[in-house]
């Protein structure tokens, strides 16, 4: 039987390594990589306390269903991704400035 | 110290040190490659976890799914075909900052919260799959809708907005 | 004798203006008239004089045996102190009032023809009426600081008249000599003016003249108030701009000699004599008889013909000085009165014999200094009126008796021989040296007049030499015939006559062995000068440069001024322009060092607050740059801060 805080233990990692890919990355296909690392980590949370109560399997459905909302995030991301590199000739995040003023 | 938990120990170490490189990493591509391994470690630790439902399809969805468009997408996104693509790094200092604090805070509040006393012994379920199913088709049955309308508007929105039949420039 | 004061009328007020106006129009007038137009001057100016004269001769007979007309305006106050200006017209200013106006008629109607055709003879009638007005309002002031004011315009016309030729070098010197000599009068009557006004609080002739006590501050006064007359009538030690003022047209000469400024001293210590206590008396005396014996020494050995009459003048300008210094203003008025007529028509004739052999020279195309009587000669033949005219003038001059110089002297030197007592004393010495200068005057007198027309001509025996026109020969004429004794009485050998009377204000003398004696003494003079001095020539350098005084001045005052100047000018370029160039580097380095300060301090200042504000913007607006990451990154701090601030 696994501990439950190794899970939450590398989930806060997972979460605060896709956080720095997110912040630090000068790619838009990179954040989006970051961010499904991110909701991966908290997945690994949500399974993990999942343990806590193997009556219930609440966990397990949020996980699931974070995975549907991921998979939904990546296409339109990715789509939008594709768009403005069309429009802009870059995926750069920062030199998409149209919106500002 | 059982097989179980070498195991464990190991896929963890696996999605730590991909986590890792991901972070350090310059090249997309080789980004979501790293990403995949991630991914599918974690899908070990699902299992570890008796999530098996929930690491099945983490394999099917990320591995199988989003992973590929999101090569597609690097592919697509590359200006001259055949170079790779390689990411600059912007505002390091800070986002090392700002993750490192996050951790340290996470940490410490994971260390001082006791999760021991709550586990149980649990029995590991042989039905875990056939639970889920039928908590699909009852109590989540809403949810469950939901997003298949979701998933359904989000591939269309994708196709929409993808689609450079009247992308012309302003 | 006294009438009412109100019996002046109007018409005798404008006809007193007129008096004094017309000449200044005449300045006016003769100063704007183009220089196409400048042969109307010659109409306009005598015409002007003419009517100048005759309004002196109403106001002239209005006021004389009357009551003194007055009037006056405040002219300026000082503090809570009114200084007044006004007319104060008595017996002797309508004298000179009359001898003035006519006297520069006469020289005006001369200068017609002496003139003709000079460049800047609308300069020189301005000038000559300016003179004119400005002498006129000395006779009139009543107060001493307005005479003083007139005084200072007499100087400065005298000065453009003498220096008329500006072409001329020696002209321009004389101009500039004669006025710092009479600069340094003028400094001692101002000096005299403020001693007056410290004392007494008014510059008013007729309140001054109530003063009956002698006071000590009286005596520095007049003494300064005589340095005045010092350098306007030309006596010792300022007495050497008057010959060199003979570079000056010789209409100028007369009138300067006449009427108009030689005159203004005698005039004025007239006007003052109740000022001068018994010591100023004295030495007014001393200097005008030390100065009528040098002048006269000097005139007998001079060969200008215009400087022999300069040095004439100056020496009958001693004795009415020393007139004065004994007691008798009188006396000195009359003198002043004759020698004002028989001295302008000498000059007058001077200018005639001048004029004339200037023409016949550029006729002849002959040169030679035709105011050297050593070149002249035998005149008589060629000119005879001028020679009747002269001879006439130059009796009155030596005091030939029937002649008016005879009585007017005769009253100076009884007026000394009463002054000089009964007791011996230096008084002794004035009375000979006023017997012994009447007899020089007659010498040199007779020397000039029997060197110019009598003997053999010399130079002149070529020369086509014609009389003047009737327009230089009348005002000679008048005043030939004005230089009899009928002017003064008609008995010719009493001057006590309505002159004297009138303006001799004491006991009347007369001591008729005087006048016996003096005729006695004119005689001999004259068969002297004939027997004696008719084919001599008196050779002396020390008098023919009267007395080196030229020389000493300059060694005295000229060479020590020239020295301190050249000292200051070192002093000014080394040490004050050393100082101000000092002050100036000084000033600079201090306007750098503020300079820097204000780039550096100030500036910096303000562009430290521009760009710091910069900054702060730059900073704000990074929050929302549009940079999404950025965005992330600070959301995530924010969460960060929330939890260790809610947790904590």
């Amino acid at each position: 039987m696994v501990p439950v805080y190794h899970f939450l233990w590398l989930g806060a990692f997972l979460f605060c390594a896709g956080l720095m890919v997110i912040i630090t990355k000068r790619n838009a296909i990179m954040v989006l990589l970051g961010i499904e690392l991110m909701l991966n980590a908290s997945n690994l949370n949500l399974v993990a306390f999942n343990q806590l109560h193997p009556a219930h399997l609440s966990g397990q459905m949020f996980a699931l269903f974070v995975i549907i909302v991921a998979v939904c995030e990546a296409a339109v991301g990715l789509a939008i991704v594709l768009r403005v590199y069309q429009y802009y000739q870059t995926s750069v995040p920062d030199e998409v400035t149209e919106l500002k003023d | 110290m059982n097989f179980v938990t070498i195991l464990f120990y190991f896929f963890e170490a696996v999605a730590a040190l991909a986590a890792l490189s991901l972070v350090l990493v310059r090249n997309v591509f080789y980004g979501a490659l790293i990403l995949v391994v991630c991914l599918l470690s974690l899908a070990a630790l699902y299992v570890l976890a008796f999530a098996e439902f929930v690491a099945v399809t983490q394999i099917l969805i990320y591995a199988g799914g989003i992973l590929v468009v999101i090569i597609f997408g690097v592919m697509l996104t590359a200006k001259i075909a055949g170079k790779p693509l390689v990411v600059k790094h912007t505002n390091v200092l800070s986002g090392v900052l700002a993750g490192v604090s996050l951790f340290t805070l996470l940490v410490y509040f994971l260390s001082s919260h006791k999760f021991f006393e709550d586990q149980k012994e649990a029995p590991p379920s042989e039905d875990a799959i056939n639970t889920i199913g039928f908590g699909l088709m009852t109590e989540f049955v809403l949810p469950f809708e939901v997003a298949g309308i979701v998933l359904l508007a989000a591939l269309i929105g994708a196709a929409v907005i993808a689609s450079s039949i009247k992308s012309k420039k302003v | 004798m006294p009438d009412t004061p109100t019996h002046y009328t109007a018409f005798f007020e404008i006809c007193l203006l007129l008096v004094v106006l017309l000449p200044l129009l005449s300045f006016v007038v003769s100063g704007r008239i183009p220089e196409r137009y400048s042969w109307a001057v010659t109409f306009t100016a005598p015409l002007f004089l003419l009517i100048s004269t005759i309004c002196a001769i109403y106001v002239f007979t209005a006021v004389w045996h009357h009551q003194p007309y007055s009037a006056k305006v405040d002219w300026f106050a000082i503090g809570g102190t009114m200084v007044s200006a006004g007319i104060y017209l008595n017996d002797i200013a309508a004298l000179m009032l009359l001898v003035v106006t006519f006297i520069s008629f006469l020289v005006h109607v001369y200068s017609t023809g002496y003139m003709a055709g000079d460049a800047g003879i609308t300069r020189y009638f301005s000038m000559l009426g300016f003179f004119t007005f400005a002498m006129l309002g000395i006779v009139l002031a009543d107060s001493l600081l307005l005479m003083f004011v007139f005084w200072e315009l007499v100087g400065f016309s005298s000065y453009m008249l003498i220096g008329h030729w500006t072409e001329k070098e020696e002209a321009a010197a004389a101009a500039k000599k004669a006025f710092l000599l009479n600069r340094i009068g003028d400094a001692g009557f101002l000096v005299g003016l403020m001693l007056i006004w410290t004392n007494t609080g008014t510059f008013d002739i007729v309140q001054l003249s109530g003063i009956n006590e002698a006071f000590s501050w009286q005596t520095t006064a007049s003494l300064c108030l005589f340095a005045g007359v010092m350098g306007k009538s030309a006596q010792f030690p300022l007495l050497t701009w008057l010959p060199d003022a003979m570079e000056g047209p010789t209409p100028v000469s007369a009138l300067i000699h006449a009427a108009t400024m030689v005159a203004a001293g005698v005039f004025l210590l007239a006007r003052v004599d109740f000022l001068f206590t018994p010591i100023a008396l004295n030495t007014v005396a001393v200097v005008g008889i030390l100065t009528a014996l040098m002048a006269a020494l000097s005139a007998l050995v001079q060969f200008d013909i215009k400087k022999i009459l300069a040095y004439s003048t100056i020496s009958q300008l001693g004795l009415m000085v020393a007139a004065i210094g004994a007691g008798s203003p009188a006396s000195a008025m009359l003198h002043l009165f004759t020698h004002a007529f028989f001295k302008a028509g000498l000059f007058l004739c001077a200018g005639i014999i001048i004029h004339v052999l200037h023409q016949a020279q550029q006729q002849a195309h002959e040169h030679f200094n035709v105011q050297d009587i050593r070149n002249l000669g035998g005149l008589r033949k060629k000119l005879p009126f001028t020679f009747l005219a002269f001879i006439i003038c130059g009796s009155a001059l030596a005091g030939i008796p029937f002649f008016s110089g005879f009585l007017s002297k005769d009253a100076i030197l009884t007026a000394i021989t009463i002054w000089k007592g009964e007791a011996f004393s230096w008084k002794w010495m004035v009375l000979a040296s006023a017997f012994i200068v009447s007899f020089i005057t007659v010498i040199y007198t007779f020397r000039m007049v029997w060197t110019i027309f009598m003997g053999e001509e010399k130079l002149t025996a070529s020369l086509p030499v014609v009389e003047p026109p009737m327009i230089m020969r009348g005002p000679v004429a008048i005043l030939s015939i004005s230089s009899v004794w009928l002017l003064v009485d008609i008995n010719p050998f009493s001057f006590e006559g309505w002159l004297f009377n009138t303006l001799h204000s004491g006991d009347h003398f007369h001591i008729g062995a005087i006048s016996i004696l003096s005729a006695l003494w004119i005689v001999l003079a004259v068969s002297a000068a004939y027997f004696v001095f008719r084919n001599k020539t008196i050779h002396a350098d020390l008098l023919l440069n009267n007395f080196y005084l030229d020389k000493l001045y300059f060694k005295v005052v000229g060479k020590p001024s020239w020295s301190l100047a050249a000292f200051t000018d070192y002093v000014d370029k080394r040490w004050i322009d050393g100082f101000i160039h000092a002050s100036a580097y000084a000033q600079v380095t201090v306007a750098h060092l503020v300079g820097w300060f204000d780039r550096a301090i100030v500036d910096g200042t303000v562009n430290g607050m521009a760009s710091l504000s910069r900054g702060v913007g730059n900073f704000t607006r990074s929050f929302q740059g549009g940079k999404i990451q950025g965005y992330i990154l600070w959301a995530i701090l924010a969460i960060i801060i929330f939890l260790i601030w809610v947790l904590f």
